[in-house]
């Protein structure tokens, strides 16, 4: 069983056992009225077994021990492009509301080509300028979806 | 029987007129514009457009509707096949083939054999309603808190069992599943739970934005993840003569449609989301009949046509108790429920002897409204392919700006693009760590219904965990779990020890 394996059950195992803990501090009722807590309870106390019983299986199945150094999440040198692009999408989800659709939808497309390799700015300009109209007919307009107006204030 | 032909008949007479089918091909076409933009599905769709039917009559109103509704849930498998992003949620289950199948240049197989099956499906369902509504819908009837709860504890091991490599693995991510699930207001007392005084969880997680997140995001952040070389790889671009199925295809689906057809009509009839679980329930059963299951997930055709001709059937189906007995077991039909008292007609019992026209004339229009579909969508297989086309550099900033557009429509909250981030990361490291969303998702669903229904049957048997084997239906339901669950080990067991006693 690899390294990222166990870390991923034992990660399981302790969502399991915080539900456990928080729904025992609600009301768990009795099992003819039953309260708030006691279905939680009841997921999280079937996860910590279930993952448990993963763990010990895979411990008896598998004799070969996890090679020593195997980094635990695999991310094969992309890491700092991921990580680019989540905190682009975070930023804008952050400003959203402040920004205004249309604006936000522009540098969102802008920043996300760039990250991906678009490196000439006219082009990029361009298909985030096209996209940003676009969608803006299509869901303001067409659609009459109410989107956040922001400092353009369309 | 010939009495229900002559009324079918008469139904079509209506149906046929200029005026209804311009509402009917309005309401296809614009349903399947909404299934495909994610985020935005056959409910939220269907209530936008009540007030654009305020000036029809009942009957075109509800034709046009009812329209928006099939044509939503066909635009929806779209989107699943060409970008992993599920349209709405019963197509997250043709992801898992679908998608596939876009990858190695059958898109447009794909694409094809959804609008045949689910036309196929149509058809046949039409029939099932014209002639089964009174026997059927009094069946469902028998179906209380007991047999609910072990429908879906059900549903849940067979799901787990047909998705991914391991059960345990399926069965870990429905209880987390099930736990996302109880965040938000108690189904039962309606106290707060897991909210820590935030004012947004209290509706609880999105839905949508999890499928998408998990879908969607998940594999796009799985795409951003490899070399910038590797995104310039070029697409599998089908040749013209690829773009439809083959005979071959065919032949490999018309089963997969039939038997899909029947499940997703039996299983429309159950009250909660039919749709969704129909194609479970589909796939599952498509995985076991077939000769070569290690082709599922790999892009099997079956995979696609089974769930999504299951789809469309289960949407048939679930007009039945919302036309016969006036109760909506489907949130879509619901939303339908509300536009036929807007428009002064009541559903129930006497809605087909004091509105023949209205129930007849909407039967008879969505077999048109299928056709009409099928008309549509098959010579758009090649534009739709084209999408892959696209460089990845473009298609994959694009996915996410209407991946993030689509989740604000919902309830106009920056807080499910939060939830659709954060399920996207998740959804992200499931795939490196080999875990199937698809369990996760059917939990999430179903999770708050799980619980309504045994703690209904608890408070019902007052405290006796007997409840749920003294039903009969329920005992069948939960008999067929163990089955399900220790059949596997039983049958290894007995190949042991014939091994070893041949030995």
């Amino acid at each position: 069983m690899k390294k990222d394996e166990i870390f991923s059950v034992i990660v399981l195992f302790f969502f399991g056992a915080v539900t456990t803990i928080l729904s025992l501090k609600m009301d768990i009722g009795t099992f003819r009225n039953a309260g708030t807590g006691m279905f939680p309870l009841f997921l999280g106390v079937l996860l910590m077994i279930l993952s448990s019983l993963f763990l010990s299986r895979n411990f008896f199945q598998n004799k070969k021990a996890p090679v020593k150094g195997e980094p635990i999440v695999e991310i094969p040198g992309s890491t700092k492009q991921m990580i680019f692009f989540l905190g682009t999408m975070a930023l804008a989800t952050l400003f959203f509301n402040k920004l205004g659709y249309p604006l936000i939808s522009f540098l969102l497309m802008l920043g996300l080509l760039r990250i991906l390799g678009i490196k000439r700015w006219a082009l990029n300009i361009l298909i985030s300028f096209v996209t940003a109209v676009g969608s803006y007919f299509l869901f303001v307009q067409w659609l009459n979806i109410p989107m956040p107006k922001g400092w353009i204030g369309i | 029987m010939f009495e229900s032909l002559q009324q079918l008949i008469t139904g079509f007479g209506i149906a046929v007129t200029v005026q209804n089918l311009s509402y009917c091909l309005i309401g296809a076409i614009v349903g399947t514009i909404i299934g495909v933009l994610p985020g935005i599905g056959p409910i939220a769709g269907i209530a936008l457009l009540i007030p654009a039917t305020f000036g029809l009559n009942a009957t075109s109103a509800i034709i046009m509707l009812a329209g928006i509704y099939y044509g939503a849930m066909y635009g929806g498998s779209t989107t699943s096949i060409l970008l992993n992003v599920p349209g709405e949620t019963a197509s997250v289950i043709t992801c898992i083939d679908g998608y596939q199948m876009a990858q190695k240049g059958r898109a447009g197989p794909a694409l094809a054999i959804c609008a045949i099956g689910s036309f196929i499906a149509g058809t046949i369902g039409i029939f099932g309603l014209v002639f089964l509504a009174p026997p059927l819908a009094e069946a469902a009837l028998a179906f209380g808190p007991p047999e609910y709860f072990s429908l879906m504890v059900f549903g849940f091991i067979v799901l787990s069992n047909v998705t991914g490599k391991s059960l345990l693995k399926s069965l870990m991510m429905a209880i987390v599943g099930l736990i996302i699930g109880t965040i938000g207001l108690d189904p039962v007392t309606g106290d707060a739970r897991f909210t820590y005084g935030s004012v947004s969880l209290l509706s609880g997680i999105e839905f949508v934005a999890v499928a998408i997140g998990l879908f969607g995001i998940g594999e796009v952040l799985t795409n951003v993840d490899q070399p910038l070389e590797m995104l310039e790889q070029k697409v599998l671009v089908p040749r013209l003569r690829e773009l439809y199925p083959t005979l071959q295809d065919l032949k490999k689906s018309i089963g997969a449609i039939l038997r899909g057809t029947a499940a997703g009509f039996g299983i429309g009839l159950v009250p909660g989301p039919a749709p969704v679980i129909a194609t479970y329930a589909s796939y599952m059963i498509e995985r076991k009949v077939s000769k070569h299951p290690e082709e599922f997930g790999k892009g099997a055709i079956e995979g696609v046509a089974g769930p999504e001709s299951a789809n469309n059937s289960a949407c048939q189906a679930a007009f039945i108790p919302l036309f016969v007995l006036g109760i909506p077991f489907a949130p879509p039909t619901a939303i339908l429920l509300g536009a036929l008292l807007i428009h002064g007609v009541t559903p129930g019992p006497l809605m087909i002897s004091q509105h023949p026209e209205l129930f007849w004339g909407v039967i008879a229009s969505m077999y048109i409204g299928n056709f009409i579909l099928l008309v549509l969508n098959l010579p758009f297989v090649p534009l739709f392919a084209n999408i892959l086309r696209i460089p990845k550099k473009i298609l994959l900033p694009l996915v996410i700006l209407f991946c993030m557009t689509g989740m604000y429509t919902v309830n106009n909250s920056v807080f499910d693009i939060w939830m659709m981030l954060l399920f996207g990361a998740m959804g992200f490291l499931m795939r490196k760590w080999a875990y199937e969303g698809a369990p996760l998702l059917l939990a999430l669903v179903l999770g708050p219904k799980l619980e309504v229904a045994f703690r209904q049957s608890l408070m019902i048997s007052h405290g006796d965990f007997g409840v749920f084997i003294n039903r009969p239906i329920s005992m069948v339901f939960l008999l067929a779990t163990v089955i399900f669950l220790l059949g596997p080990l039983i049958w290894l067991m007995f190949k042991k020890t014939k091994k070893g006693g041949i030995a």
